[in-house]
């Protein structure tokens, strides 16, 4: 549908245009060949009224053929022709309704008829080629809005799924969880109680510190999961081991905050947890060009139960990387009969080049 | 610290090390509680509650192999339940199964204490507590089905995912469970079980069977509206007439 067909106040505005148009038409006829304003009016003004519509096939031609779409030459073959054929078939039109209206006895001599028609269709070309003209500039416009708007919308998605990761973070259970481990040990072991307040204030510290930040070192995300694989070390005891490989130099790149700890708790909760032996949790990192993968690979015991909320710390993952660009941003998740293993590919903002 | 005689017997369930001690502490300050077992997962728990015969079980419901609810289904005894988790979404279905308390974590011991002497006193009341396990196997979390059907066997536990069965069948108050070539007998009755199963997936075909239609393998005419269901194994199954509208619903 042409958007000028949308609203009847666009309509009312285009025809005034072409009211313009059709008078200016009109003052030519009679300046090209004296004749009577009447006969002038009686014969431009229908026509007119026919091209204003034949114009707006220009929207389908310049949406069909964006500029830059092919070579300029090209491209103006086409435009030319389009221009060219409607006005043609203008003019014909133009013919048709002088005759009839000569049988009516107005108009006059066929010698001014080819001038009368000449002028038609040279108008009418330069009519159309204005119609693409604009057309053009109210795609591109419009192109321009909605490029404006998806970058909106991603932004407000992109802060959204940060203040859910944020709020992921201070997930109620494992707060529950560790106090009530700090709670116990408080009676046996007050040394470790203590050590176990202060991890889970540096936990909830650098977690809120690193979700304020747009790009954050690779290796202070490392730091934040092992924190919180220190806090579920107390819980679980030795059924908890971890194993991290990350060369120092993919510790410097920057990436997107609060991703990695996600995986990191999911490996915890729906993997070592449901397992009586436990198991070992294994973060690694490496550079890959313009991206850095850390992979998280923990065994599960297939036949465990259900844990509520399974997934939802994948999802939230998952969808904040949406928001970044997809080539360099992605989660591949595999599993074979007791492990289970999540690739996280982040794009990398090198730290000289500083903060985005 | 000798318990006093007619102690009650306690056993307490969690797969974490600090919180068994929490609890260990609490309980150690009263005289009437006897602390006679500690179990870190589903399994050890079945087990232990059918060994000691305890009259209190402080039960977690997130552990390995087996959640709270499900070792509660597996129970021939019953006794009585407090639940000690760090999820509050729990507690309704907890309440269905007649718990006698249901205590966050953090645990305090005032809270505690509480849910102990309201357990004394469900223990001293004449009327015997209704029977968790019956109760359990029927309280599922609302709008879900099960994934997994368990089954004791003397000891030992089997663990039966959904996706393996191929038909229940009725008999008495028991369910024969047919997987994979075996049959394992559950105390429950068909219909309860059924219920409990995603209809998607499970038809009723006829008073006393049920099937899985991934195993179907083709329905065949014996007699005028007589018709039997023949499984991918070779089994032939009666279809009860409403059986049948039920099975051509479905496919």
């Amino acid at each position: 549908m042409h958007p000028l067909l949308a609203g009847r106040r666009r309509i009312v505005l285009y025809l005034g245009v072409w009211a313009g148009i059709g008078v200016v038409l009109g003052a030519l006829l009679v300046l090209a060949a004296p004749r009577p304003v009447s006969d002038a009016a009686i014969f431009v003004g229908p026509l007119t009224l026919i091209y204003a519509f034949a114009c707006l096939s220009a929207w389908w031609v310049c949406r069909s053929h964006p500029l830059g779409s092919a070579q300029p030459f090209r491209l103006g073959g086409v435009l030319a022709g389009a221009a060219l054929q409607t006005s043609a078939v203008w003019t014909v039109v133009a013919a048709g309704w002088a005759a009839l209206l000569r049988t009516r006895g107005i108009g006059a001599e066929s010698g001014r008829m080819t001038r009368d028609l000449a002028l038609v269709f040279v108008a009418g070309v330069v009519l159309y080629a204005q119609s693409l003209a604009a057309h053009y500039m109210v795609l591109a416009f419009e192109s321009a809005r909605a490029a404006e708007r998806r970058l909106l919308e991603s932004q407000v998605a992109a802060r959204e799924a940060e203040l859910k990761a944020l709020r992921a973070q201070l997930n109620p259970h494992f707060l529950f969880n560790s106090l009530n481990s700090i709670s116990a040990l408080v009676g046996s072991d007050p040394e470790s109680a203590r050590r176990m307040c202060q991890l889970l204030g540096d936990f909830l510290r650098s977690s809120l510190a690193l979700g304020a930040r747009a790009r954050v070192p690779l290796g202070e995300e490392l730091a934040l999961a092992e924190r919180y694989l220190a806090i579920e070390r107390v819980r679980f005891g030795p059924r908890l081991t971890v194993e991290r490989a990350s060369e120092p130099a993919v510790e410097r790149c920057l990436v997107p905050p609060l991703l990695v700890q996600p995986l990191v708790e999911n490996a915890v909760k729906h993997g070592v947890a449901g397992r009586v032996e436990g198991g070992t949790v294994r973060i690694a990192a490496r550079r890959r060009g313009g991206y850095v993968e850390v992979t998280v690979e923990n065994p599960f015991d297939p036949e465990a139960p259900v844990r509520g909320g399974a997934g939802l710390g994948l999802d939230n993952v998952r969808r904040r990387l949406e928001t970044l660009d997809p080539q360099s941003a992605g989660l591949d998740i595999s599993r074979d009969e007791d492990r289970f293993r999540v690739t996280l590919r982040l794009p990398v903002l090198q730290e000289d080049r500083g903060e985005a | 610290m000798k318990p006093e005689r007619g102690a009650l017997r306690v056993v307490v369930v969690d797969d974490e090390a600090p919180a068994r001690a929490l609890l260990r502490e609490y309980l150690a300050a009263h005289d009437d509680l006897d602390v006679v077992g500690e179990c870190e997962n589903g399994f050890e728990a079945v087990r232990a509650i059918a060994e000691k015969a305890p009259d209190l079980v402080l039960l977690d419901v997130q552990m390995p192999k087996l959640d709270g609810f499900e070792v509660l289904e597996l129970l021939d005894r019953s006794p009585a339940v407090i639940f000690v988790t760090a999820f509050d979404e729990y507690a309704l279905r907890a309440f269905e199964i007649h718990a006698v308390d249901y205590v966050l974590k953090p645990v305090g011991r005032d809270r505690l204490d509480e849910a102990l002497e309201r357990a004394r006193e469900r223990l001293r009341a004449a009327s015997p507590p209704p029977r968790p396990a019956a109760l359990a196997a029927s309280a599922r979390p609302a709008g879900q089905y099960l994934t997994r059907v368990l089954v004791k066997d003397g000891p030992n536990v089997h663990v039966i995912p959904i996706a393996r069965i191929d038909r229940l069948e009725s008999q008495d108050d028991y369910v024969a469970i047919h997987s994979e070539g075996k049959a394992y007998l559950k105390n429950q009755p068909l219909a309860e079980l059924a219920d409990a199963l995603d209809p998607a997936r499970f038809v009723r075909i006829h008073r006393s069977h049920v099937l899985n239609v991934d195993r179907l393998a083709r329905l065949e005419l014996q007699a005028k509206d007589t018709r039997v269901a023949v499984m991918k194994d070779g089994t032939v199954l009666p279809v009860s007439r409403t059986g049948y509208v039920r099975l051509r619903e479905l496919l």
